[in-house]
């Protein structure tokens, strides 16, 4: 019966329920959607800069992070590599060795992020060999290099053309060379498009006179939410004297930073957002509240407890809310979904200003459950503080003054 | 034997400075199977003095005795199932649930007291064929004229099966032949179900149904006449 009363309430003003419940269902789909293209954004920027770069677990020689020179590289080890391998959830280790060097080619000079990796096993981890545009992927043996398509461009440099590289290599050796262009990559990352040099691991040890030289060891994992776990479990094992394992949050704080105080304005919109519909769903409530008071006071006069006339009241903000809420969520997902394969694409002034600080001018979605329930929930929360007043309302009155409306 | 004992009885509002004597020392009882109306000018307390024996209000002074139980003492939560279990009400603006048919508006009182649904579907039935509604058992409020609406209030109020029936100017908004009609329906209930029945009115049509008439004038009882 109660449930009963509760339904038809809501149907006895047809369009103010409507209205009710389409701004809980624009409060679910703005809320998601807002969350899911900031949270996507940041996975896109994670996944360009971390996840298919720099890895998110690596390991160094101890005081290699603090100054990154060649001086402080490792020596590799078997060894190392195996306690490596035979961590719990560690399913591979990428070796590399990076400095920075000039790059020159006819009257232009540019600093550049010169990295000897394993061409094989880096083409798992950063899918390098479908980010060339021109030219083709390397192998072990190679001479010749991979460079970013907007070094290239600065450098007018293009595949078969030769580059030269000078720069400091192990133990205060120059490092100089020249080296065939025998690819030009599309790097997702700006900041990194603009300075990267590939050169096969063997290539780059002898360019730095490095040989068995590494500076990083990049350890490949399935899931990204392992990494503080991974990173715990690798400095259990390894010799913390001489290695350390870090995490990308240690690795680039500044990129942390940037997403947790870009997540806090996000959050701090969200929440005007929030107190908008709270503000509608109290006026709705209050309206109900106020018109029924004679109603309210006549079914506790026929003995109903106030309690259960708050619970009937309840019950009407429930499934106005959750109607919503359902629908919100049903509206949410398809949108969500179709802009996490198809992101928005940004392009002129805003797309340059998105660029200079390193990210692709795409803004996608991140399709997560965790996000939509979040929303839902929180939206849910405000309608119950919402349709606190009326309980209060219901528990405080004065069955005469009621009955006298 | 008296269903209702009433003795010197006060309920006093203050508004602002001034102290209003809305009922001031009044002594009543009531029997079983009573047909009674209270009747005097507007102002002159028998809607509070109504309020006061159904518990919707509480008494300044005195106290109101009903089935030997001193409503006064009782808590806001145990006063509520007490009215739900003793009285029955009737108001002068019908104040049926709008969302709920006529059936279920005199069937949510007895759900209201945990009564088995067999049970409640009859009784719903009877009373509404009682009160000449029994063609009316789907109908909303919206869809029943005045008269038809508190002849349902009736059934409702009937339902509970109660000690007594508190009717507040229950005529106030019919015309000559609703009003005939349910006083007719009244009076045939309280005859033949000896259902005690206490009006407050100002409705000479129902004071000459009344078998005992208690006038009061300044929340004092000034005449209580038996016919």
């Amino acid at each position: 019966m109660n449930l009963r009363i509760a339904w038809r309430n809501i149907w006895r003003n047809k369009k103010r329920s409507l209205i009710t419940i389409s701004s809980v269902v624009l409060a679910v789909v703005l809320a998601t959607f807002t969350r899911s293209f900031q949270e996507g954004t940041y996975e896109l920027m994670i996944e360009n800069a971390i996840g298919k770069f720099s890895g998110y677990v690596q390991v160094h020689q101890k005081d290699y992070w603090e100054d990154k020179s060649l001086d402080n590289g490792m020596e590799l080890s078997d060894s190392l590599i195996r306690t490596i391998l035979s961590t719990q959830n560690v399913e591979g280790v990428n070796i590399r060795i990076e400095s920075f060097s000039l790059a020159s080619n006819k009257n232009n000079t540019k600093g550049t992020l010169v990295m000897g990796i394993e061409p094989k096993k880096e083409d798992s981890l950063i899918d390098l060999s479908n980010k060339i545009i021109k030219g083709a992927y390397f192998n072990k043996h190679d001479k010749g290099i991979l460079i970013g398509s907007k070094l290239a461009q600065y450098l007018e440099l293009d595949v078969g053309d030769s580059l030269v590289l000078m720069g400091q290599g192990h133990w205060g050796n120059t490092a100089v060379g020249i080296f065939p262009v025998k690819g030009i990559v599309k790097m997702p990352a700006p900041n990194i498009d603009r300075q990267i040099v590939f050169m096969p691991l063997k290539t780059a040890q002898e360019y730095f006179s490095f040989p068995n030289g590494a500076t990083s060891l990049v350890i490949k994992f399935k899931d990204a939410d392992l990494t503080q776990k991974i990173c715990n479990r690798l400095n259990s094992r390894l010799d913390t004297t001489q290695y350390k394992a870090m995490s990308w949050q240690k690795m680039s704080p500044e990129m942390l930073q940037q997403i947790q105080s870009d997540r806090i304005s996000g959050i701090m919109m969200l929440n005007i957002l929030y107190m908008i519909i709270a503000f509608g769903i109290f006026g709705t409530v209050l309206m109900m509240t106020e018109e029924r008071k004679r109603e309210f006071a006549m079914m506790i006069a026929i003995g109903m407890q106030k309690t259960k006339l708050a619970i009937i009241t309840l019950y009407e903000a429930l499934i106005m809310n959750s109607l919503g809420i359902i629908i919100g969520i049903g509206l949410s997902i398809p949108l969500v979904v179709y802009y996490h394969y198809y992101p928005i694409e940004m392009s002129g002034e805003m797309a340059k200003s998105i660029e200079k600080f390193g990210m692709e001018p795409v803004l996608p979605t991140m399709i997560s459950f965790k996000i939509i329930l979040k929303q839902a929930l929180t939206v849910l929360i405000i309608t119950i503080v919402a349709a606190a007043y009326p309980l209060w309302s219901i528990l405080k009155l004065n069955v005469i003054k009621g009955l006298r409306r | 034997m008296s269903i209702i004992q009433i003795e010197s009885l006060k309920k006093t509002y203050r508004e602002t400075e001034v102290e209003v004597h809305a009922v001031n020392g009044i002594d009543l009882s009531f029997e079983a199977g009573e047909f009674a109306a209270i009747v005097g000018p507007s102002g002159s307390g028998k809607t509070t003095l109504l309020n006061l024996i159904g518990g919707l209000d509480s008494p300044t002074e005195g106290k109101i005795v009903i089935n030997n139980t001193n409503i006064s003492n009782l808590s806001a939560s145990q006063i509520i199932d007490f009215r739900l279990w003793n009285i029955g009400f009737v108001f002068q603006a019908y104040n049926l649930i709008p969302v709920l048919t006529a059936k279920e508006n005199v069937e949510f009182i007895m759900h209201l007291q945990g009564r088995k649904k067999q049970e409640r579907e009859q009784r719903t039935k009877d009373l509404l064929t009682s009160v000449g509604l029994g063609n009316r058992l789907n109908s909303r409020p919206s869809q029943l004229s005045g008269g038809q609406q508190q002849r349902v209030a009736v059934a409702r109020a009937l339902a509970s099966k109660p000690k007594f029936v508190l009717a507040d100017e229950p005529t106030a908004n019919l015309d000559s032949k609703s009003t005939e009609n349910l006083l007719d329906i009244m009076e045939k209930l309280n005859r033949e179900e000896n259902i005690t029945f206490i009006f407050s009115t100002h409705d000479a049509r129902v004071v000459k149904k009344a078998h005992r008439v208690i006038t009061i004038e300044d929340g004092k009882v000034v005449s209580d006449e038996r016919k």
